[in-house]
């Protein structure tokens, strides 16, 4: 029987979800059109449909702009510091939150919720005061530290869930023919468990190269990344200067998108949370 | 890992040999989950406690972005003046309303163009369900500043749109630094959570009880406020609940999007913590959004213990 029916009759239930799927998908899409016309645009006026004259040149200028090549730099120290750092720190956790038996188990996977039970802005003013306190305001440490907190439910609770799947029957057998402790979870557990694993490091990858909010209120003025410098171009600069850094500053993201397609539909994602 | 190094197969031997070994579990579980839970205290509850006590009039005098600001309340024993000087001000009561408002407007909407998709992307087959599949994680991938700049285009005043309904003489007023723009914004931003959130709940629903309701004559009417919404309860309470405090306590989206006035309390919030030099105020009302959350926290706290008794 197939499991289409939710409205009953096929060919009206058809055309309801069509159009609703259209509508989304161009709230979705026609925005980001919209962003790559403006910047393949040397001049566009409204109320024109498509740019008056098409051309690349402000292509060059933004590649030669000093500011956002500088923001570009920032961005890719920072997004893989955060991530090894969050891994460091997390996937061990996460390890034992699948494997082992302690007190308070359940207590601290809960409790590592409370990291994005905060309202953020709230959070982060608070953390500034703080990294005042220590000097951490406008250093490349404060920015890291700052973004990890973002990166702890993500990084321990996915990679758990993919530790859990691993079946102990295979570990065991794996330990029956004699293989250490050791061996074992680097040629059993940890290659069944990866997926998880990659989908939190993309995941916490993403969320760093994304971060603005913390990263202006923290990094200012020394370390600005690129959303950071997003913030200024758009009110200081024409469209298309906006659209181009749009566009370089998505590319990483699709790329890892396309990348990592194969693991973020097998469910990983909303696997910690259940 | 709790075993002895030693192979020894028979089950029994294995056994003696957790026993043995049995307190090591505990305290490598323990060490293992620690440096997490280090940070979690140290950039999280601490900060949060500091700004409490900066809240209620405890001024340190070793922190200068505390001690620093204008119009400090500063007591002793601890005291609700910030408060009550906060909720004195028109300007944050008309910027709490807005938070409140648009908090929980781009919720509903969320949860009502997220249900569809997940429904479809869970149950759909052909085509166009794949298309949907793909579609709803683009704005994942897209970063959240990007994606308020994209709105702005489109949306905005003489944007595309604006060109686009020009072109058939529909007039378009421009929902771009209005109330309506934040919604806008994010619901454009939070599909891709909500819509996985939900999703993965109803692959736990299987195809033989909807089947057997399907014989019993209900109707999808039926099937859907009988089966799929009762047990698919604590994703949409999750995503409910993620979602109010990530509007709640959002900058970038209404930054870009919204009114210069009144604000949502995450940019006003910004602005009296760096451009008014005023923290204490900023921190006072990071306090008031921590006890807002907190309440849909509790919620969802409460709907996940309680699912997992029964």
């Amino acid at each position: 029987m197939k499991l289409t029916w939710f409205l009953e009759h096929p060919a009206l239930r058809r055309a309801v979800m069509l159009s609703f799927i259209l509508a989304f998908g161009a709230f979705l899409i026609l925005p980001l059109v919209t962003l790559l016309l403006w910047a393949f645009a040397d001049r566009w006026f409204f109320p024109n449909l498509v740019p008056q004259v098409w051309g690349f040149r402000w292509w060059g200028w933004i590649l030669e702009n000093t500011d956002i090549t500088k923001a570009a730099r920032w961005s890719f120290l920072i997004a893989p510091t955060v991530t090894l750092l969050s891994a460091v720190i997390c996937l061990p956790a996460a390890y034992a939150f699948a494997r082992f038996e302690f007190p308070f188990k359940r207590f601290l996977y809960v409790a590592l919720l409370a990291s994005n039970a905060f309202p953020k802005l709230g959070l982060y003013i608070a953390i500034a005061a703080l990294f005042f306190q220590f000097r951490l305001i406008g250093t490349f440490w404060g920015v890291v530290l700052v973004q990890l907190i973002n990166t702890l439910v993500t990084m321990t609770w996915i990679p758990a869930a993919g530790f859990s799947s691993v079946p102990r029957e295979l570990e065991e057998a794996a330990r029956d023919l004699g293989a250490s402790p050791l061996r074992v979870f680097f040629t059993v557990t940890l290659p069944i468990a990866m997926p998880g694993v990659i989908v939190a490091m993309i995941l916490v990858f993403l969320g760093s190269l994304d971060e603005a909010q913390a990263t202006l209120l923290i990094g200012a003025p020394n370390i600005i990344t690129m959303p950071v410098q997003m913030y200024t171009l758009v009110g200081n600069y024409p469209e298309p200067v906006g659209a181009i850094f749009s566009i370089l500053l998505t590319v990483p993201s699709l790329i890892l998108l396309v990348l990592a397609r194969k693991f973020l539909v097998s469910g990983y994602l909303a696997a910690g949370f259940k | 890992m709790s075993q002895t190094a030693s192979s020894s197969p028979s089950p029994a031997a294995r056994k003696l040999g957790r026993l043995v070994h049995s307190w090591r579990e505990p305290v490598l579980g323990l060490l293992l989950v620690l440096p997490p839970i280090i940070v979690l205290i140290l950039l999280v509850l601490y900060p949060a406690l500091e700004a409490l006590r900066f809240s209620l009039g405890f001024v340190p005098a070793d922190n200068p972005a505390y001690a620093s600001g204008l119009d400090l309340v500063n007591s002793n024993s601890g005291s609700l003046e910030v408060f009550k000087k906060l909720f004195a001000s028109s300007f944050f009561s008309s910027n709490l309303a807005l938070t409140l408002r648009v908090s929980f407007v781009s919720v509903l909407l969320l949860v009502l163009v997220s249900y569809p998709l997940a429904l479809f992307a869970r149950f759909g087959r052909g085509k166009l369900a794949g298309v949907a599949r793909v579609l709803y994680l683009l704005p994942m991938f897209v970063p959240v500043v990007i994606a308020t700049y994209a709105l702005i285009t489109f949306f905005g005043d003489n944007g595309w749109l604006e060109a686009i309904l020009g072109t058939v003489g529909i007039p378009y007023h421009s929902v771009i630094r209005q109330e309506a723009g934040i919604v806008l914004g994010h619901v454009w931003v939070g599909v891709p959570f909500a819509v996985l959130m939900l999703s993965s709940g109803l692959d736990g629903i299987s195809n033989e009880s909807l089947e057997a309701a399907r014989d019993q004559g209900a109707n999808a009417w039926v099937v859907f406020w009988r089966i799929l919404l009762p047990l698919n309860v604590v994703p949409l309470l999750i995503v409910m609940t993620f979602s109010f405090i990530g509007v709640f306590g959002s900058y970038t989206v209404p930054y870009m999007l919204g009114p210069s006035a009144p604000q949502m309390l995450g940019v006003s919030m910004a602005l009296n913590f760096g451009a008014f030099r005023q923290p204490q105020q900023a921190v006072a009302m990071a306090v008031v959004s921590f006890v807002f959350c907190a309440f849909a926290g509790a919620l969802y706290v409460w709907s996940t213990t309680r699912g997992r008794k029964s």
